[in-house]
């Protein structure tokens, strides 16, 4: 019979004191900026959320950092790119009786966020170390490479279709993939053991493919 | 009996009110608590378990460790492979070789990620060659893709990954001869075991499906043949040792290349094949003009 003595004392004032401050020092020294929300003008909170969408952006187009994209993770960007995208992509069914092959809006949208929800589950079931919305977020941030080619296949879409035109749009559109597969490995790439990367980047290529075969399918 | 002392029961199962803050005369009294370490069986495993918790493997590789379903760690179990794991189950699915170890394995250790990833796949490789193959048919000025062969294949892929071993299993568990379960418990298949290497064994359609666009009629049939034969070959030497219990082990065994050269075949017919009938199809419509046209022609000729 072992006897385990459990001092549940503490210490000797235990009243909480406290002063009901914004505790302003402790946001300074993380690097952030120092701001209070309560009295700015609504522009500059609508400001500096879009100037933090647009500065993931350009993390994406030029993939260097690794952490800043995934450390404050927001959707707004996927969101836009996806309605986008979804947008540009869907059947145009002017014709009322024959639909055209093409998607529906609520396909590509379901294909964008299931997608990368299923790519992001099974890095989590692989053991990845990531949280889920910060791998859904890069990969919805690193769509911006093939909605860029996308918009470059429309605006060759207006000319009189020849063969070297769809080789163009061929290469453009692979050049999206190709852009935003190493943009999302060089962001989600270190969350994995060294024995399957391979495992979780696979699935990650195959998400940006399929979009990719969605825009140079796109024919209008 | 006697000596028991009474417990006030009714007293320790009331609700008491303690105060949110700890004063200090109650905090001062030290609580002595009993921890009998034999009353916990236990205890020492769950020592050992916590200190190697860091490890999250080690959890993992316990084949026979239960966890709860609706856990991380219950789907985790089912995806615990290395590349290297998924490239030699690959490699094992299209070469039929006398080589048991990988076999033994995969039923030792079924995994999901091969077989969800090669279905998607095939999935989307039968969707763009199967564009592509109707593109290099099409005959007409104008061609659009069509996006929704996505969900027909989808349909057949997974209705087949699904239910072919689930029958399978249902009629293993009805055929299976009642000595054998007592001498080899252990080689009653389960379902995972037989998704698993129905998964690994579609892996084959991939390349298949990508070279079924080259429209040249006998090449798209040989293709069919020796990817069914090859991979279904490679699907009765791992199901061998389950088939070898039924009553029934070669009904089973031609149904089961049955229905996989069926899966083959359906893919090919009806996502690559230029369908040779077309050309009676568009001679219809003329036909049934000539025969309306004639008697026009002849009425007006008779005027």
């Amino acid at each position: 019979m072992n006897e385990a003595r459990l001092e549940m004392m503490d210490d000797s004032s235990s009243y909480v004191e406290g002063e009901m401050t914004v505790p302003s020092s402790k946001t300074s020294h993380l690097g952030k900026p120092e701001f209070n929300t309560l009295d700015e003008p609504i522009k500059e909170t609508i400001m500096r959320d879009v100037k933090a969408v647009g500065i993931k952006f350009a993390y994406v187009l030029f993939p260097k950092e690794k952490k800043t994209l995934l450390k404050e993770w927001d959707l707004w960007g996927p969101l836009v790119l996806c309605t986008f995208m979804a947008m540009m992509l869907q059947d145009s069914s002017d014709t009322v009786n024959e639909n055209d092959g093409g998607p529906q809006f609520a396909e590509v949208f379901v294909i964008v966020w299931i997608g990368s929800m299923i790519v992001t589950l099974n890095s989590k079931l692989l053991g990845g170390n990531i949280s889920f919305f910060q791998s859904v977020c890069a990969l919805g941030y690193c769509l911006l490479p093939t909605t860029i080619s996308l918009i470059i296949c429309r605006i060759i879409l207006l000319a009189t279709q020849t063969y070297f035109l769809f080789f163009l749009r061929l290469f453009v559109s692979m050049a999206g993939f190709v852009w935003a597969t190493y943009a999302s490995t060089i962001f989600l790439g270190d969350s994995q053991k060294e024995g399957r990367k391979v495992l979780a980047v696979y699935p990650i290529g195959l998400f940006y493919f399929i979009i990719s075969w969605l825009v140079i399918s796109h024919t209008n | 009996m006697a000596e028991l002392e009474e417990v006030p029961t009714d007293e320790l199962l009331l609700f008491h009110d303690f105060p949110t803050t700890h004063n200090t005369t109650a905090s001062a009294i030290p609580q002595y608590i009993n921890t009998d370490t034999a009353n916990i069986p236990n205890y020492d495993e769950f020592a050992e378990g916590k200190g190697n918790s860091n490890d999250s493997n080690d959890s993992i590789d316990q084949p026979n460790a239960t966890k709860s379903f609706w856990t991380m760690e219950y789907f985790q179990q089912f995806f615990n492979v290395d590349t290297r794991d998924v490239h030699m189950r690959i490699i094992g699915s299209i070469l039929p070789t006398n080589n048991s170890t990988l076999r033994t394995e995969m039923r030792e250790r079924p995994d999901l990620y091969g077989p969800f990833w090669i279905c998607i796949t095939l999935i989307f490789a039968i969707a763009v060659s199967g564009n592509i193959a109707d593109y290099l048919q099409y005959t007409k000025a104008e061609w659009k893709y069509d996006f929704h062969i996505v969900t027909y294949a989808a349909t057949a892929i997974f209705m087949y990954i699904t239910l072919i071993p689930l029958c399978l299993w249902a009629t293993m568990k009805w055929s299976i001869k009642s000595i054998n379960i007592d001498d080899f418990p252990e080689q009653m298949p389960n379902v995972l075991e037989l998704i698993c290497i129905y998964g690994y064994s579609l892996f084959i359609y991939i390349p298949a499906s990508v070279l079924w666009t080259i429209q040249v009629n006998w090449l798209q049939w040989l293709l069919v043949m020796v990817s069914a034969i090859l991979s279904g070959s490679v699907l009765l030497l791992s199901l061998s040792n389950i088939l070898k219990l039924s009553k029934h082990k070669i009904v089973l065994s031609l149904l089961i290349v049955g229905f996989h050269l069926l899966l083959a075949a359906g893919f090919m017919l009806y996502f690559f094949h230029a369908p040779s009938s077309s050309s009676s199809t568009t001679l219809v419509p003329i036909t049934m003009d000539k025969i309306i046209n004639i008697p026009k022609n002849v009425s007006e000729s008779h005027k």
